[in-house]
């Protein structure tokens, strides 16, 4: 039993590296092998994929891409899911961006959703805008005008010529707004300076470390839900995909051709395998750090 | 083919050279790093001129006209930019359409304010010439002005009154559960924020107050800090899922070849340096 203890004592001055490999290996075994570990959904997604569920098939949607590489594992997987959520059924798509590697998120999540899988037609059924610089003076800039701060699209085509912006002269002109953050400007300047001022409502996917600093505005009402980090993504999939199966709601024929294709890939699910076992592991580092604590400290006390 | 398989090398070797510091700051990790800092600046310079300077404002202070049309003020103004095509004739691009010669960019209407925000931004320029640096706190002074005010007003708006308005709930529902969650957030509130209330020394029963409010914080800080861990393990297996992708033979087997020599290469050094530091 002393051993143990004097065992346990010792633990919190392991070498660091050791507890990095644990984890690295705890990461890359689901990732090889995959349990396939069921998701559950909750609330806040299901209030999010239900704000956008309802909307009329002639809704256009803003879809704001303020994320890069470095936040991609968790906020494209939802960006796809969102897309394909509204595609499947029948909306329209406007494509916007407040980072600078938004841009290419967004190109890499339409070519895939909206050219390759539902085969849609650029300017008349999504558009994507692209990036300006300006942070929040933005997103007040498009409050009154969009023509003011985007006088192109992503393409260099001038936004007038381009079909879907005939009737959206302003943010106000849009349905919903859907920003896909990772930070600042984000979810959080959609919420101060286009969806409380001009009443249109917002939701929100985002990175596991916004949440706590969103839920106020979800309380509040001031937005519609959230998709929360690489969980929130997995039940986005999830809830896209019984939408389909058990063909709720407003759907479109093509939707239906492309369930299993959408069943195959779903990235934040074969993810949180990864994702559960991790958090079970550093769950277990906590207690076992605590335990070593104070039988480190009862061991100094008895000296 | 080639082009992704390179890409796919580059990937494999730039995640394995970060990962690296995790064992030990090395020749990797700062190489990595450096690249990290010079191309992301580049990037976002280039992005940001070629989405917003260039169309935006070059776009609206010339926009495309047809040069024979031209008269007056415009005469002049577009000579202007046709020394600018001269020198930079990518940026301020000219073109012939059945001999008819254009000048200028988009087809936006010609807005002259925008002259205000070019000199703004010039002088921004001019913190490279020590002897007119001062100029550019003019544009320092109106992008804090206009973000100060900015902001405030969104603050104000949306988190002071949208946020208290949003704490004023009923603590009795008629159902249980919705009760007890906004006595929770109420008391949650005041007490959080009478623990940043320091006109009164807290003791007795404010102190008893004052503790309550630690305890939320700390429930805040907990929540936070798990969602941290959860976002950093989920870009930690963003990585690892591209080091799997590009593992295969598709892509020559990048991962397992460089993680080999990473691995070689830094057993090295830490020998040498251990030695090196044992005979010092």
């Amino acid at each position: 039993m002393t051993k143990f203890t004097n065992f346990l004592g010792k633990l919190d001055s392991l070498d660091r590296r050791i507890i990095f490999l644990i984890i690295a290996v705890v990461v890359l075994i689901p990732l090889l092998v995959p349990l396939e570990l069921p998701v559950e959904t909750t609330q806040l997604t299901e209030d999010a994929f239900n704000a956008l569920d309802d909307l009329p098939q002639d809704a256009k949607v803003l879809l704001s891409f303020e994320y890069g590489p470095s936040t991609k594992p968790e906020i494209h997987p939802m960006a796809i899911s969102v897309l394909r959520h509204l595609f499947s059924k029948g909306n329209q798509v406007i494509v916007m961006c407040l980072w600078p590697d938004g841009l290419f998120m967004a190109n890499e999540a339409l070519e895939l959703v909206a050219r390759d899988e539902f085969g849609l037609t650029y300017g008349e059924d999504y558009v994507n805008l692209g990036y300006r610089p300006g942070n929040e003076a933005v997103i007040k800039g498009i409050t009154k005008s969009f023509e003011a701060n985007f006088s192109v699209d992503s393409k260099g085509v001038p936004i007038t010529t381009i079909p879907i912006m005939h009737d959206i002269q302003t943010a106000k002109d849009v349905d919903f707004i859907f920003s896909l953050s990772a930070g600042y400007p984000g979810a959080i300047e959609w919420v101060l300076y286009a969806g409380d001022p001009l009443q249109v409502p917002v939701s929100s996917g985002n990175t596991s470390i916004q949440v706590n600093q969103l839920l106020p505005y979800v309380k509040s009402g001031q937005m519609r839900g959230i998709v929360a980090g690489m969980p929130g993504a997995a039940e986005y999939e999830t809830l896209v995909i019984e939408k389909i199966m058990h063909r709720k709601g407003l759907l479109t024929e093509k939707a239906l051709t492309l369930l299993p294709n959408f069943q195959e890939r779903r990235n934040a699910t074969k993810f949180m395998d990864a994702q559960s076992i991790a958090h079970l592991v550093i769950v277990l580092f906590i207690i076992i750090g605590n335990i070593s604590y104070y039988v480190k400290r009862k061991n100094q006390r008895k000296y | 083919m080639y082009i992704g398989i390179l890409g796919a090398w580059i990937a494999v070797f730039l995640t394995l050279s970060i990962l690296s510091y995790l064992y030990e700051d090395n020749v990797f990790y700062k190489l990595a790093e450096h690249i990290f800092v010079g191309v992301s600046a580049a990037h976002w310079a280039t992005i940001a001129f070629w989405n917003q300077v260039q169309p935006n404002l070059f776009g609206r202070l010339w926009p495309r006209a047809e040069v024979a049309s031209l008269e007056g003020f415009n005469k002049f103004w577009y000579s202007i930019y046709h020394g600018l095509h001269v020198l930079f004739s990518k940026i301020f691009p000219e073109d012939t359409v059945n001999g008819v010669l254009y000048r200028g960019i988009g087809d936006q209407p010609q807005n002259m304010t925008y002259i205000f925000a070019f000199i703004l931004g010039l002088f921004m320029l001019f913190r490279l010439i020590p002897k007119i640096g001062w100029l550019s706190r003019w544009s320092l002074a109106y992008v804090i002005g206009m973000a100060a005010g900015l902001r405030l007003y969104g603050y104000m708006s949306s988190d002071v009154i949208g946020q208290i308005h949003a704490t004023m709930l009923p603590l009795w529902t008629g159902n249980l559960g919705d009760s007890i969650n906004n006595i929770i957030l109420i008391v949650g509130v005041l007490t959080g924020l009478f623990y940043f209330f320091f006109s009164v020394e807290h003791k007795g029963a404010l102190k008893v107050v004052s503790r309550v409010g630690i305890y939320f914080l700390m429930i805040y800080f907990g929540a936070s800090f798990g969602f941290a861990v959860m976002g950093r393990i989920s870009l930690l297996i963003g990585r690892f899922n591209d080091l799997i992708e590009y593992s295969g033979q598709q892509y020559g087997f990048a991962t397992p070849i460089l993680l080999v020599i990473m691995i070689v290469v830094l057993i090295f050094t830490t020998r040498k340096n251990k030695k090196e530091a044992e005979e010092a």
